[in-house]
């Protein structure tokens, strides 16, 4: 019996799924496009975006969003933006290939800022966005930024210190320890040297050529003699050559332990701001007192840039070369999935030409249209050949009194990469923020700020600048809970009749270590008036706070610099005897050698032998 | 427990069914793909196809998909491993990128090293199964299929109310 391959009467049914398919996909696609949507970008930027509702317009390749809020990650009850509308006008022969080339983006009721009804999701799981979050909080702990202590200065206790927690006797007691070793290691050499046989035995011919007269050894015997001259001074050569040796290992022994002398001054400055510590004495320095009320504020605003440009590191990567992805989330493992750009094709996400349009309402003198373009933002920057560029501004002519001005420069086109944004807004109503340490909250006001910064070779090169400046700054005093002291009052009193305020903080080095300082205007008028009134008492406290670290770790200290200076002495004395021994006898056979050559050859002077 | 009880119906009614071991086995060996691989995925719309349009077993192939479902979950490390070293193979490159860059094919997550993987693991294991299958069907009628068929737990099992649901919905 011949059995048949095909069941033609199956193709009915098999129609009839693949239609109830489609009409699942129709009903469905919208919603699963969604939260699809939510839950891609959400994972995208690591922080919570929501869609109101989301239309597929098939024959226009476009899809409008409604309603769309993206958190901000730093402040989870913020929005960092929020639109009425948004429309991505798809290029659909990107999209048969998989891949999500938007046009045309058109972008219209943004508002920044706004307060949510609903606090975000924190973000977690362990995808980039995340991971990159929690990094930058942890950079951001790198940063010392001190806190201002504004303790009376009559309620300093008496300093009670353990030596044990002073660096300077740990750093003492090893200094011991590495001197002995170097002192054993220096007698070790000095015994292998092995010169004395050698100087000995060339010092006793000096002597028997001496007593000789080379007229009477005849020609033989002055040759042999010339000879023994010469095979000694090689091994006097050789031996200089050894103690050389010795004298660069000694030089370098005696570096290495003014090192260590010199690492114990700096434990004893360390133990002495350790100790200025413990008694919390107010500090009038000036940098000090601006890191403590700026420091934190300042950095917060790195962070910002520093998360962003690292996400724009991590989804613009530059070059060609295929690359991995977490796969999607299934039941099943997820796997990975690969990319494989391809020269002159679409890449896998490109948003060629995005127009953001919002105003700013109300009588602020920054009211009025707005406009903002997106241009060039990918997936795969070598692709599309040039940076990606954002810029934000009014969209007439911006007024003397108030501007907006934001711009970004995404360049990771070559392996080469460079990061830049900066946003200059003037004429607005500045954030209000407390200045830790102080029961005072800063309003600036109306005023200008202005923020730029730039990371180069994925955070190699840094460079960062936040600068706040308002002339109507109004200070609220919180006095509830607890009586302000002597201290706290005179520095409110300072601070509040200040009108103005300057405020500047820079970012520089990498990454990997990064430097930062900041500076207001503020700070030197606290330190100032500090200085005036505790000066005299606080300098009291430092002095008392010096005379007992000094007493603690004065016994452990000088007798180990004297012993460090013995050793030094010692070793380069006895190389400098060693030399002398060795110079002296070559010189003896020298001038043996030459009243041997004359004998030779009366009248003819013969040059010094050189080996 | 209501899935066991189907699964074991399933097994019965297709080793009883009227088709050849062949073509049980046939459908076993395609039916392996929906379990072996990743469900949601263009490929297996083509399998499910081939199910239907082929003169095979489709109670085989159910019943291929369920035996498999297991084994493919087991395998993901080994399946990830195969996908990664044929994605990163510096020799198909040219291919990967070619595809990736083709309409459409990019719909089929080829590059995905667990659909990939899984997939060419398949390919490897379809053969197999279906020998594999085929003997086993021929051996099973041969040697007990006719006890089994005659033995009070098949009635029990075959004239249980969820194997009478099935029946009103069998082809």
């Amino acid at each position: 019996m011949r059995i048949k391959i095909f069941r033609w009467k199956a193709i009915g049914p098999l129609l009839l799924l693949f239609l109830i398919l489609i009409l699942l996909v129709w009903v469905f696609a919208e919603p699963v496009a969604r939260d699809t949507t939510e839950e891609a970008a959400t994972q995208l930027l690591g922080t919570e975006v929501n869609v109101g509702k989301l239309d597929l317009i098939p024959r226009q390749a476009s899809v409008d969003l409604r309603a769309l809020q993206i958190a901000d990650p730093f402040v989870l009850t913020r929005n960092l933006i929020e639109a009425d509308e948004i429309r991505l006008k798809l290029n659909p022969a990107a999209l048969a290939e998989k891949k999500l080339v938007i046009q045309r983006l058109t972008l219209s009721g943004m508002r920044f800022g706004t307060t949510r009804k609903k606090p975000a999701r924190r973000p977690s799981g362990d995808g980039f966005a995340p991971r990159a979050y929690q990094a930058v909080e942890q950079w951001t702990k790198q940063f010392d930024v001190p806190v201002l202590s504004l303790t009376p200065i009559d309620t300093i206790r008496q300093l009670a210190l353990n030596p044990t927690q002073l660096t300077t006797i740990r750093e003492a007691q090893s200094l011991l320890t590495r001197t002995d070793s170097v002192r054993q290691g220096l007698e070790q050499g000095f015994q292998q040297l092995k010169i004395g046989p050698t100087v000995d035995s060339a010092r006793a011919l000096a002597q028997k050529l001496a007593a000789t007269d080379p007229k009477r050894l005849g020609v033989d015997g002055t040759r042999q003699a010339i000879e023994s001259v010469k095979e000694t001074l090689k091994k006097i050569e050789d031996a200089k050559k050894q103690v050389e040796g010795l004298e660069r290992n000694v030089r370098t022994t005696i570096q290495s332990l003014g090192q260590g002398v010199k690492l114990l001054d700096q434990a004893r400055q360390k133990d002495f701001a350790f100790a200025k510590s413990l008694l919390k004495l107010p500090s009038f320095s000036a940098p000090e007192i601006g890191g403590a009320l700026f420091g934190k504020v300042s950095i917060d605003r790195f962070k910002q840039a520093a998360y962003w440009a690292e996400l724009a590191q991590q989804y613009m990567p530059p070059g060609l070369l295929p690359r991995p992805t977490p796969g999607p989330q299934r039941l099943r493992a997820s796997g990975e999935t690969i990319e494989f750009p391809k020269a002159k094709d679409f890449p896998q996400f490109l948003l060629q030409e995005g127009q953001l349009d919002f105003s700013i309402g109300g009588d602020s003198p920054i009211q009025g249209a707005y406009t903002a373009t997106v241009e060039g933002l990918t997936s795969t920057p070598a692709l599309y050949g040039r940076p990606a560029r954002i810029t934000a501004g009014r969209r007439a002519a911006s007024s003397a009194i108030a501007s907006i001005d934001v711009g970004a420069i995404i360049d990771h086109v070559a392996a080469q990469t460079h990061d830049s944004a900066h946003a200059r807004l003037q004429g607005i109503a500045l954030p209000s923020f407390d200045l830790p340490g102080l029961p005072l909250r800063l309003q600036p006001g109306t005023g200008s700020s202005s923020l730029t910064f730039s990371m180069r070779n994925a955070g190699a090169h840094l460079l960062g600048r936040w600068a706040v400046e308002s002339k109507q700054v109004k200070w609220v005093a919180d006095t509830t809970g607890r009586q302000l002291n002597e201290l706290e009052r005179l520095v409110v009193r300072v601070v509040s009749g200040l009108n103005d305020l300057q405020v500047v903080a820079e970012l520089g080095g990498s990454m990997a270590s990064p430097r930062f300082s900041v500076a207001s205007n503020l700070d030197k008028a606290i330190s100032q008036r500090l200085q005036a009134v505790v000066g005299e008492e606080v300098a009291r406290a430092e002095k008392m706070v010096r005379a007992k670290v000094d007493s603690l770790v004065a016994d452990k200290v000088e007798p180990v610099k004297r012993q460090v200076a013995a050793v030094q002495a010692q070793a380069t004395g006895r190389v400098q005897a060693e030399k002398q021994r060795l110079d002296q006898v070559e010189k003896q056979l020298n001038a043996e050698l030459q009243r041997l050559t004359r004998g030779l050859v009366p009248g003819l002077e013969l040059p010094k032998i050189k080996l | 427990m209501f899935g066991l009880l189907k699964l074991i119906q399933s097994i019965i009614k297709t080793l009883h069914s009227a088709g050849t071991p062949g073509q049980v086995a046939a459908g076993m060996a395609l039916g392996s793909a929906l379990g072996l691989t990743p469900l949601m995925n263009v490929h297996n719309l083509v399998i499910i196809s081939l199910l239907v349009l082929l003169n095979v077993s489709f109670g085989g192939g159910m019943l291929g998909w369920m035996l498999f479902v297991p084994v493919g979950f087991l395998l993901d490390p080994v399946f990830d491993k195969i996908g990664l070293s044929l994605l990163t193979a510096p020799s198909l490159t040219p291919l990967w990128t070619d595809w990736t860059n083709t309409p459409l094919l990019p719909y089929t997550n080829f590059n995905n090293t667990i659909v990939l993987g899984s997939f060419v693991g398949w390919l490897v294991l379809a053969v197999p199964i279906f020998f594999a299958a085929r003997y086993g069907v021929a051996r099973y009628r041969a040697t007990i299929g006719e006890r089994v068929q005659r033995s009070r737990w098949y009635k029990a099992v075959t004239a249980s109310q969820v194997y009478n649901i099935y029946k009103m919905f069998r082809p």
